[in-house]
């Protein structure tokens, strides 16, 4: 096979040479055959058994939670529960088993494409489209054969993951050791998939096709500065990638050997750089990379890849844990910003026709205040343990936020009755990533202690694009005209009101945006641990002046292209050698 | 037992009257009650014969809207079987989830 190169998008920098293992996620070209021994046909049986049994409870489970009125939805799972308690589906495919020494995925997918092939036969449409219900449901049964320690066999070394999409849950389940850089077909510049590889630093890229094609086991180069996969690369390629990765290295080593200095200008304007997280391992990473703190803790995780619901005692033990770990530094703990995109399970199926525009976050929150008022109890608990602050996110208005500041004194009022410790004076914030909450700032500033800017969801609803559609993700600017005014107009009404405003998107490891930001007089930012180092340095090499300036020229152009070059050429000139391991937001 | 024959081999004829004949929603509760009930139960429908106590064969028959079909049962429960699934169908799968 001669040399090829695949492109998409970078989304997290370095060099990974390795060779590849396509994840199949439910998708029907791709399973792998596997020739079985006859003394393994036991053991696989026994897989694809409790593998069904698993999908089952997973779908009973759902099924108790789909609320009353929903009766078509409540008759679609049910239908799909008799679908998996079919004896016949389970034996056809346990028969492939025993027959074919196959392993089970195959099996399964023999019996589907046989049951597929007896519906085509069918005249009546509507019954005939039924088939899509049971290639869902034998989707479901795949999806915990991919979760059982089998597919693991195929992991002994580490590997370059592809696969068509990564969920965060997926990540979760994935064994994150043994993956040296990941690519997908889907996602934009901003998606989840980015983060999840920047925080565990390693490269990654989005938005590429032709992954599929690609062989498992094939030898590739993955340029996460350029976004480009190499299949089957030539001697050249190979020795000048050799000395990028080694360069590379060199560099992150010799950046993160001043990060515990302080990100200071050198005419001695300090700001505050803490981290994103959003696991618990990663706690390690923010005290490594000099992390003042974290920033933004989404508590997102404890909820997802489970059935039931995390127990306040397992979330406060979770924040304490934390909490005390990065004691004296200050930890943000933000609530439950579940829904849309991440949303949980555990609420049956939700099917919205706009889920960015949905039910989600502190309005999932408010939908279940039981949930919700669990999660602030543990919060609560640990604030008199370490040093904590609680943020709100997806504020939209004054009166939304005072409902929820109502609910959470409430939850305080109950604590205090039942004689359970908490911090009363606890600095409470909200994100500011609503153009709603942008314009209205200056009310919301006399309500909360702090404001923390998203800029990923702020840029997202301002533009009106989707950051993970590739087709739009073009037009995520982060320095459109409105995006800089927007945030310029929250730093500015919440000095007016006396409270700290942070910026915590991913324009805040982006070492282009930095000056801009830092002219603006922003308090704090954060972002994820690993792009810590390499800001503050360059932070430590800027004068709060020209940050200044290059603020007022860009704020003056009307041209996010002319912006865009404006804040490059700076960049440019000033720190030329921060820029070649950098992707950025900003176009080219 | 004289009675066990006695219900064996129970044939019914009957009228399908739902909108979209025999799809998912009725077939699934139609499996559902039929795994209730010991005895064997087979739909008959256009001289093809499938068991009832699966969604899978159930759909495949494709019992379309009007279409008339036979419920045999064999087995102890055979009649309370067949008039239970004779209900069902009459009650246009209404009342059970």
């Amino acid at each position: 096979m001669a040399e090829q190169i695949l492109r998409g998008i970078p989304v997290s920098s370095g060099v990974a040479i390795g060779k590849t293992y396509f994840l199949n996620r439910g998708s029907n070209t791709s399973i792998v055959r596997m020739d079985i021994d006859p003394q393994d046909v036991a053991e696989e049986k026994n897989r694809l058994h409790s593998a069904f049994t698993s999908a089952l409870v997973e779908l009973e489970k759902i099924s108790e939670k789909i609320p009353g009125e929903l009766k078509e939805q409540a008759a679609i799972i049910d239908s799909h529960i008799m679908l998996l308690k079919d004896k016949k589906f389970q034996s056809a495919s346990k028969k492939y088993i025993q027959d074919k020494l196959i392993n089970a995925e195959w099996a399964l997918e023999k019996a589907v494409s046989d049951i597929e092939k007896a519906f085509s036969k069918i005249e009546d449409e509507y019954i005939r489209e039924r088939i899509h219900d049971v290639r869902l449901v034998a989707d479901r049964v795949k999806k915990q054969l991919y979760g059982k320690p089998s597919d693991i066999k195929s992991f002994k070394q580490r590997m370059i993951l592809l696969a068509s999409d990564l969920s965060p849950a997926d990540t979760i389940e994935l064994q994150l050791d043994k993956i040296m850089a990941f690519a997908t077909t889907s996602g934009g510049k901003t998606s989840h998939a980015g983060i999840i590889a920047r925080s565990l630093q390693i490269p990654a890229i989005v938005g590429i096709e032709g992954l599929a094609e690609i062989q498992d086991g094939q030898f590739v180069i993955l340029d996460g500065f350029n976004g480009k996969i190499i299949v089957d690369p030539g001697e050249e390629q190979l020795a000048h990638y050799t000395e990028l990765k080694y360069q590379f290295e060199n560099y992150q080593s010799q950046v993160n050997r001043n990060c515990y200095l302080p990100a200071e200008t050198i005419d001695g304007y300090k700001v505050k750089v803490s981290a994103n997280i959003e696991l618990f391992e990663e706690v390690a990473a923010v005290i490594d990379n000099g992390g003042e703190g974290v920033g933004l803790y989404r508590t997102e995780y404890s909820y997802l890849n489970r059935d039931d619901l995390p127990t306040e005692e397992e979330l406060f033990e979770e924040y304490r844990d934390l909490s005390s770990i990065i004691y004296p530094e200050k930890i943000i703990i933000r609530t439950l910003d579940l829904g849309a995109d991440k949303i949980a399970t555990q609420f049956g199926p939700t099917r919205e026709a706009n889920p960015a525009l949905g039910l989600r976050a502190i309005r999932f929150c408010r939908k279940h205040p039981e949930l919700f008022k669990t999660q602030l109890r543990a919060i609560l608990r640990a604030s008199v343990l370490g040093n904590i602050s609680i943020m709100f996110p997806m504020i939209s208005g004054l009166q939304e936020l005072l409902e929820v500041k109502k609910l959470y004194y409430q939850v305080r009022g109950e604590l205090k009755s039942q004689g359970v410790n908490f911090d009363p004076f606890m600095p409470m914030g909200i994100m500011i990533e609503l153009p709603s909450a942008v314009l209205i700032s200056d009310m919301l500033a006399r309500e909360v202690d702090f404001f923390s800017i998203g800029t990923n969801d702020l840029i997202q609803y301002s533009l009106g694009i989707d950051r993970t559609n590739k087709h739009v993700s073009y037009l995520y600017q982060p320095l459109h005209p409105a995006i800089l005014r927007s945030i310029k107009y929250v730093v500015d009404a919440g000095h007016e009101a006396g409270i700290e405003v942070s910026l915590c998107g991913e324009v805040a490891s982006d070492p282009y945006c930095i000056p801009i930001l830092m002219g603006m007089q922003i308090d704090s930012i954060s972002l994820n641990p690993q792009a810590i180092p390499g800001i503050k340095r360059i932070i430590r090499q800027a004068t709060m002046d020209e940050c200044k300036n290059l603020l007022k020229r860009v704020l003056e152009s009307d041209d996010v292209q002319e912006s865009n070059r404006l804040v490059k050429e700076m960049i440019f000139t000033r720190f030329p050698e921060e820029l070649m391991f950098y992707t950025s937001l900003i176009e080219d | 037992m004289v009675n066990t024959v006695d219900q064996s081999n129970l044939e019914i004829k009957i009228h399908l009257d739902n909108e979209y004949g025999l799809h998912a929603r009725p077939a699934a509760v139609l499996a559902k009650e039929a795994q209730k009930f010991s005895s064997e139960i087979q739909l008959c429908f256009d001289g093809r014969e499938v068991d009832a106590k699966s969604i899978l064969d159930i759909l495949t028959l494709a019992v379309p809207h009007g279409g008339s079909l036979s419920i045999r049962a064999s087995g102890a429960d055979a009649r309370e079987a067949v008039k239970h699934i004779k209900k069902l169908i009459n009650g246009r799968f209404e009342g059970n989830k």
